[in-house]
């Protein structure tokens, strides 16, 4: 029984340290694939000048799984209650930051790319979504550094925990 | 006899797995936590053998120094 | 008796190797595990020391000497343990001079207490050889 015991607690703290490295895996292809989508985006609104509600709705058959649920729900929302964009947009990113892992840093760069969307002639958006990716660029090069440094370091660092703590209260 | 052995094999590994958090934490350049967790893991041990003294000097006391 | 060695010089040999594996990480850690093993040295001796006593108060019963002296020689055989033990362990970190310090003031403290019964030494023996 005791065995047991020490053995669902080395079990347990090694899976969350496993946990923890799929999350620092986790951010920078999160942070890859928003970048593309603002690439598909700029690239709507630029060439096929198409609306927010169009664009969104074809990024979102474009991009893999996670993010490509964003944009279907604000191309969604947009259709059905078409209230102010930005509120739409706000909510759904804080939805989306809520669901992945995501540092409040990439929140806010959305967020601010989402006040100006829509607001400006076609050159000016471009530059905004040139900004927007030049801040995720930054913060994609953070977390590949993080998750290079820190991914295996949490995944030994659990099972050493879980060790302790068995050792510790065998 | 001898009481119970097997918190020297306690300690032993808590001993070895401080070291070994202590060593991946230096490698990531995260001196502050390593020294934290050394610092954790030697209070820990500490409690032990503050427990073990305090046996030995009951025990001490209850031999020599009795009032009867 | 005979098979009790057997586990005192297994433990002292277990507990030095994983002393030998945790001294150039953690050389506190490594320094309590010998302290602890050397309380256990001492606490798995007291037992035989106890019985050994036993003998003492007993024969000074049996020899009608007053309880008072036996209890003094037991708190100076106590003294001198407890100070053995806390020399040794200062010995084991390496701090020679505190532990030179802990003998000296157990020394003083076995002389404070044999006072008592020096005094009646020297009253018996006045009392023999009347000084006028």
């Amino acid at each position: 029984m005791k065995w047991f015991g020490a053995l669902l607690i080395v079990f347990t703290l090694t899976w969350l340290g496993y946990e923890w490295s799929k999350k620092l895996e986790q951010r920078p292809q999160l942070i890859r694939v928003l970048k593309s989508s603002l690439q598909i985006l700029e690239a709507e609104i630029v060439y096929s000048q198409a609306s927010i509600m169009e664009a969104c709705h074809n990024i979102s058959q474009q991009i893999p799984s996670p993010v490509s649920g964003f944009f279907r729900q604000v191309a969604q929302q947009l259709k059905h209650e078409p209230i102010s964009l930005y509120d739409i947009w706000d909510k759904e990113t804080d939805r989306f930051c809520h669901s992945v892992f995501l540092s409040s840093e990439e929140k806010e760069i959305m967020k601010q790319f989402g006040r100006t969307l829509g607001q400006h002639d076609i050159v000016q958006q471009q530059k905004y979504i040139q900004l927007a990716l030049t801040h995720l660029d930054r913060k994609l090069k953070e977390a590949e550094d993080m998750n290079y440094r820190y991914g295996k370091m949490v995944k030994s660092l659990g099972l050493l925990a879980g060790l302790f703590l068995a050792i510790l209260l065998l | 006899m001898i009481g119970d052995t097997s918190i020297l094999f306690q300690i032993a590994g808590i001993g070895i797995i401080v070291a070994m958090i202590h060593t991946i934490l230096k490698q990531m350049g995260k001196e502050e936590y390593a020294q934290f967790v050394s610092l954790v893991g030697f209070i820990i041990v500490l409690l032990f053998v503050l427990n073990s003294i305090s046996d030995l000097f009951q025990e001490i006391r209850s031999v020599f120094f009795y009032k009867g | 008796m005979s098979m009790e060695i057997f586990e005192v010089v297994s433990i002292g040999v277990i507990a030095s190797v994983l002393v030998l594996l945790l001294k150039d990480k953690q050389p506190a850690i490594a320094y309590l595990l010998i302290v602890l093993t050397v309380l256990y040295f001492f606490l798995f001796v007291i037992q035989y020391v106890k019985e050994v006593l036993q003998l003492v108060v007993f024969l000074g019963e049996k020899a009608n000497i007053h309880s008072a002296y036996i209890q003094t020689i037991l708190q100076i055989i106590g003294i001198s343990y407890v100070a053995e033990i806390g020399a040794n362990i200062v010995k084991d970190a390496g701090l020679d001079s505190i532990a030179v310090k802990i003998e000296l003031i157990g020394k003083v403290f076995i002389l404070i207490l044999a006072i008592p019964i020096f005094k009646s030494l020297i009253e018996t023996i006045i009392n023999i050889f009347p000084i006028t």
